[in-house]
């Protein structure tokens, strides 16, 4: 179907699972979900929580914040957005009644009270240094806001006009947006499940804008042609190798930091990536205002035999290895070609690696259930630094938490809880480096990359910015010539 | 002892209970948590907890088994847990691009077979019909995932004809069941062809020529109409894959039909999903091969069983 006129066309893999603010879990169902809504706070590319909705807040105390709110919002349908209907949104997403996967985000919030139309005070049970990484929820109207089925009514710069399950989704202007409506109109959202297509449809025209990065090989043939522009940014998804410490080999450190010695990751960059990442140290990418500069681990095969021969594992001559470890990854083509890439790596130490490849639902089931040695896995969307204690602490094994390869370390502990707890930004940040240091010294995983995020998209759009965590925000602002 | 139709419909009720006890048996035997796909890595276990007493999923697998059993009963599937939608909802958007899809390729895949298939035996050994036996090879030996991509890049991409993917108007619709058409046309190519052959030898069609039947009427009502009988029979099967889903062509040409749905459903667990797909194309099917059953009985009377 040609695009219409003045419309912008953007490829997604896959349906977005829910564009409910209260239900959406998927990365497309969030990309889709900041144009619909607004939240009180949103991240900025370094990961502070910039205003939206609330134009300000402040921190009463440690247990009390209040937020002072826009008065220029409307939602699509032309009602104001006002501090009850943040009430509503808030009180139902905690209402257990509703099965909302984000009620735990919210659960150091207590009592949400609202003087008046453009303040909102939440009093919460206890401090917590990352709760306004909670408040980047979407708002619906308070009328709608306990309905069990999907609400799309928002007030961000879109509103959703129809849904084609599995072909697209139609998105025009909300008129009463305050920045000015977008002049994309309308935004169609096309469903395209393989890879291949999206490349062709792009070319071809049948597309405008592709914002998930295409196969290195792909890229350049597209950069080929004259009517479309390739943009790429630093991007914050972190990619690494989760090392399970269950296993007595890789408890031992030396053989952790053997592993991240043999991974040759500049050669993984250019090579598997078509240089479309960079290196990384850690889960945080250098943007992020708790980043702190790791150690940075260079490929040196000679150390890691070294240090695996001292942990008790010599080389047993050519063509026996030293010992066998089973790699599990998803059936993504990328993982796949990396998994090949840390085997020959390996191999080259002498640790033979046994490639599993797995459907995304096994792997992520074996991963939670600790039933792995190692496996490639990312992060994605990371904002607040508290995920270090998720991901690291000792408490938060699965299924408590993120820390899958089970890590267990007081330092890391008293550093995480005590990042938690801390208010002051300087504080949390030097928190933070220190955590980033023990963990580069501890290795419980090995850092991989940080992608780039590489956007391909006509000529003719303008003002589009391609962000470090892919959202979509900035066609609020963009125009087709 | 009933109708064909009939009896068909009475087993149709076993048939089904059977597959979707089966699919009911082997989604849960596979490793995942439709729960914990579904709220990712952001949510708590109280959360999952929570999600999971909702779905009916923290109850034992029989009663689960017949809590589904006794809603499908009652035409009620139960709500998708990754769409938050009921199922027959989602099912009955996805459906109708399917049956056009698959509509679309049986009528190129026998409009070129059969008339194709009865040339190349009445031309037996010439040149036609060796084209014909070489491209109906190659039809059912080129895989859709390979014949997709190359027929899009030259029609669409290289030639500028037709779109390269999406449903819309009639011309979205050429690739994909060009695509199917090719790979069930060559089969049925080849069936119709050795069918042909096989009754042009028969005596009835020697006795239609010697009593003065022109050739053409030998052939095309005599032979043919017995010819039909396999044909019809495999075209039934076949036109039931293209019902459950031609999950390949569907992905390649973003179709948006039950095919591509089912994969979805399996990736998230989704059970309900599954399962509601899993009746619908079980239904279907026997629909259509009791269609075709009563199709080659009209063709061929002496296959009715004695009443």
């Amino acid at each position: 179907m040609a695009p219409p006129p003045g419309g912008l066309v953007v490829a997604f893999d896959s349906d977005p699972r829910s564009l409910d603010p209260r239900f959406q879990t998927d990365a497309n169902g969030a990309r889709l979900g900041d144009l619909l809504h607004v939240a009180l706070t949103r991240a900025d590319p370094t990961g502070r929580r910039v205003p939206e909705l609330a134009r300000s807040w402040t921190m009463e105390d440690r247990r009390t914040v209040v937020f002072h709110l826009r008065p220029d919002f409307r939602f699509a349908d032309g009602t104001a957005v006002t501090a009850a209907d943040v009430k509503a949104t808030y009180d139902a997403v905690r209402d257990p009644a509703l099965a909302s996967p984000k009620r735990t985000a919210l659960a150091a919030l207590s009592v949400i009270d609202t003087p008046d139309a453009t303040t909102v005070v939440m009093h919460l049970t206890d401090a917590s240094a990352s709760f306004l990484d909670a408040t980047g929820l979407g708002i619906l109207p308070a009328a709608r806001a306990r309905e069990a089925d999907d609400v799309t009514t928002g007030a961000g710069p879109f509103r959703l006009v129809s849904v084609v399950r599995g072909d697209r989704l139609v998105l025009a202007p909300n008129p009463y947006y305050p920045d000015g409506p977008p002049r994309l109109d309308p935004l169609v959202i096309r469903i395209v499940p393989d890879e291949t297509v999206r490349v062709l449809e792009l070319r071809r025209g049948g597309i405008h804008l592709l914002e998930d990065a295409p196969e290195p090989e792909m890229v350049t043939w597209l950069a080929a042609a004259p009517t479309l522009v390739v943009r790429r940014a630093p991007g914050t998804s972190f990619v690494y190798l989760a090392l399970n410490l269950r296993d007595p080999r890789l408890a031992d450190r030396r053989v952790r930091e053997a592993i991240a010695l043999a991974v040759d990751r500049d050669g993984l960059v250019r090579y598997v990536l078509g240089g479309a990442a960079r290196p990384a140290t850690g889960l945080l990418a250098p943007e992020h205002w708790a980043y702190a500069p790791a150690p940075a681990r260079r490929h040196d095969p000679r150390r890691a035999r070294r240090l695996l021969a001292r942990a008790g594992y010599p080389s047993r001559g050519r063509g026996t290895p030293r010992f066998r470890l089973v790699y599990k990854t998803s059936a993504q083509p990328l993982r796949r070609r990396l998994a090949e890439a840390v085997q020959a790596d390996l191999a080259n130490v002498g640790i033979a690696v046994d490639v599993r490849v797995y459907e995304w639902g096994t792997l992520y089931a074996d991963v939670r259930s600790g039933n792995f040695e190692m496996a490639s896995l990312a992060w994605v969307g990371v904002t607040d630094p508290d995920l270090y204690y998720l991901a690291f602490h000792s408490t938060m094994v699965p299924p408590a938490g993120y820390n899958r390869g089970a890590y267990v370390s007081r330092v890391t502990d008293r550093l995480t809880s005590a990042g938690r707890r801390t208010f002051d930004p300087l504080e949390r940040r030097t928190i933070y480096a220190r955590v980033q240091r023990r963990l580069a010294h501890d290795v419980p995983i090995v850092p991989l990359w940080w992608e780039d995020r590489i956007a391909v998209h006509t000529r003719r759009l303008r003002g589009f910015e391609p962000s470090p965590s892919g959202d979509l925000r900035s066609l609020a602002t963009a125009r087709l010539d | 002892m009933g109708t064909l139709p009939g009896r068909r419909l009475v087993l149709l009720l076993p048939t089904v209970l059977g597959v979707v006890t089966l699919v009911f048996a082997f989604l849960h035997l596979l490793p995942g948590d439709p729960v914990e796909i579904m709220l990712g890595d952001w949510a708590a276990p109280a959360d999952a907890v929570a999600l999971r007493r909702d779905l009916g999923l923290d109850r034992p697998l029989a009663a689960q088994y017949v809590r589904f059993v006794g809603h499908a009963a009652r035409g009620d599937f139960g709500q998708s847990i990754a769409f938050r939608a009921p199922v027959a909802r989602v099912i009955a958007d996805r459906y109708p691009a399917t049956v056009e899809l698959a509509i679309a390729a049986l009528l190129l895949a026998v409009g070129g077979a059969v008339p194709l298939g009865v040339l190349a035996a009445v031309w037996r050994g010439r040149a036609l019909d060796r084209i014909v036996r070489l491209a109906s090879l190659a039809g059912v030996c080129l895989p859709s995932f390979w014949l997709g991509p190359v027929l899009m890049f030259a029609f669409a991409m290289r030639l500028d004809w037709l779109p390269v993917s999406g449903r819309g108007g009639l011309a979205h619709l050429v690739l994909p069941a060009a695509t199917l058409a090719l790979g069930m046309g060559g089969i049925l190519v080849r069936l119709t062809r050795a069918s042909v052959l096989a009754a042009l030898g028969e005596d009835y069609v020697r006795t239609a020529r010697a009593k003065g039947a022109p050739r053409w009427r030998a052939v095309g009502v005599h032979a043919l109409r017995n010819a039909l009988v396999p044909v019809v029979t495999v075209l039934g099967l076949q036109a039931g894959a293209l019902l459950a889903g031609a999950v390949i062509t569907e992905t390649i040409f973003a179709w948006p039909g039950i095919g591509r749905l089912v994969v979805q459903a399996i990736q998230a667990r989704d059970y309900p999903l599954v399962q509601g797909c899993v009746l619908v194309i079980g239904v279907t099917y026997v629909a259509i091969n009791t269609a075709a059953d009563v199709l080659v009985r009209a063709i061929d009377p002496r296959l009715a069983e004695p009443a």
